[in-house]
């Protein structure tokens, strides 16, 4: 545990409350606040999936060569590739560090509703993987020599498929819970194909000066069915093991 | 149906049955489709894998809408037998889907002029195989039965809400990259003659289904239930 005293205390005095008079948006923000100071004590939670993407990012050119018109032909997919993998990354910590200290256990037994519980770990999820990625997309998309014009539609199709993936990692990451992080990736991967297909597609079809905005509303239209079912989903997965 | 030596014992009478009919199915389909039919006069007589290809593509996607049906079955009420089924139909769905997507590399050699193509079915039904690679790496990755059929339960729940949409992202994917020239899969006139072997086929394949999917789940409440009573009643008889 990476909390120290003072924390701890503010911390855990809420969990320990049993009389529901706290709203829902009270036990969303303590998680929030609980789950972003671990992460920020230790850096490499959110430093390793964006130098991962830039890594990646880096090999592409050097692997297909520095022809100016082939790079950004290719950018599209190179960004969005490199993105996918990169916010599986840190899929398996999602809940395996509470899981393993027993907090989950506690957050389970505190009588506060699970699926805000899910919720806050994707948001978390999101801001300390897709957050970097979406900032770190625009230096990449220049390394690639994607136009300026194109800039606004891949930030906006990361934002919403970097959103996605983090609560389809989330199920992924409470199916294999305890098991090796390979796993997971496996059980994500293919259900992220058409994230992967309609987020190129804006970012291509903007290159093309053709309208990309359909694209953009069926991701948002998937991440609005998503985070319900998903979530729910979740919850179920995680309640597998405390049978 | 719902409890296991109810199934087993109500299985036993209709396995006969289903195998029977299938051989009856598929012999007459197949001889039909493959000896008796007209040629094509566009493929000549390569077009007669049809008959395997064609069931076995429409098998590995019903087989998958059957599993994510048991699964909401067992995600909603707990029916231990939903989740034995969906462990049993996975594997046979995946066969299906492998052999769809064997045939259909043999029968675009020599008509497309290469084993494969990105075109928009293939490769939906490509991902169809990836999405039963990943529910069984599921299920063998959960050494608990109850709860690694939970798992896929869930998984498959996903892979329900999901397909449509993959199916469609595809077809727009296919459409931005290139012109849709390959037509001859989704021919929708086909003579009478041809679509009638078709169908028996089609019967014959999703009998075997049921006779396999039988035979499975059979093993498999068997290998669950060792300890029960009724099962050593059975085999110690």
């Amino acid at each position: 545990m990476l909390l120290q005293g003072t924390d701890l205390q503010i911390l855990t005095q809420p969990l320990l409350r049993f009389d529901m008079r706290s709203s829902v948006l009270d036990w969303l923000g303590i998680i929030l606040k609980r789950d972003l100071i671990i992460a920020f004590r230790r850096s490499s939670t959110y430093i390793t999936p964006l130098v991962f993407f830039l890594i990646v990012i880096t090999f592409f050119p050097l692997a297909l060569g520095p022809q100016e018109s082939l790079l950004s032909s290719l950018a599209p997919g190179v960004i969005w590739i490199a993105a996918l993998l990169a916010s599986l990354l840190a899929v398996e910590s999602i809940f395996s560090e509470d899981f393993r200290d027993g907090s989950l256990d506690d957050f389970f037994v505190s009588l506060e509703p699970s699926f805000i519980l899910v919720f806050a770990k994707v948001m978390i999820h999101w801001l300390i993987t897709g957050l970097p990625i979406l900032i770190a997309s625009s230096l990449a998309a220049i390394i690639l020599y994607l136009p300026l014009e194109s800039f606004v539609p891949m930030i906006l199709s990361l934002l919403l498929g970097t959103s996605f993936m983090s609560l389809l990692g989330a199920l992924g990451a409470a199916l294999s819970l305890g098991k090796s992080a390979i796993l997971s990736a496996i059980i994500v991967l293919p259900f992220s194909i058409p994230t992967l297909l309609m987020g190129t597609s804006v970012v291509t079809f903007s290159l093309n000066n053709q309208d990309y905005s359909g694209f953009l509303m069926m991701m948002g239209a998937m991440l609005a069915i998503g985070i319900p079912l998903l979530c729910l989903l979740t919850v179920e997965a995680l309640l597998l093991n405390y049978d | 149906m719902g409890s296991p030596p109810l199934f087993y014992r109500w299985s036993s009478k209709i396995i006969p049955w289903l195998g029977i009919l299938a051989i009856i199915f598929l012999s007459v389909g197949l001889f039909w489709g493959l000896l008796i039919a007209p040629t094509d006069y566009k493929q000549g007589d390569v077009y007669r894998i049809l008959y395997v290809h064609v069931p076995s593509a429409i098998l590995g996607q019903s087989i998958f809408m059957f599993m994510a049906a048991c699964g909401l079955i067992n995600v909603v009420w707990r029916a231990k037998i939903s989740g034995m089924m969906l462990k049993s139909a996975a594997p046979i769905g995946m066969s299906f889907t492998l052999i769809a997507l064997v045939t259909g590399s043999v029968w675009g050699k020599p008509t497309w002029g290469t084993w494969w193509v990105w075109d928009a079915r293939l490769t939906s039904t490509l991902i169809l195989l990836f999405i039963y690679a990943a529910l069984i790496g599921l299920y063998s990755s959960i050494d608990d039965k109850t709860k690694a059929d939970r798992g896929v339960s869930i998984l498959s729940i996903v892979g329900l809400a999901i397909i449509p949409v993959i199916k469609k992202s595809v077809d727009w994917w296919q459409t931005l990259h290139q012109p849709s020239t390959f037509t001859l899969t989704s021919s929708p006139s086909m003579s009478p003659e041809m679509y009638q072997p078709l169908l028996l086929c089609v019967i014959g394949f999703y009998l075997i289904f049921a006779f396999t999917l039988t035979l499975n789940l059979r093993n498999e409440v068997i290998d669950r239930e060792r300890s029960k009573n009724w099962v050593k009643q059975i085999f110690v008889n």
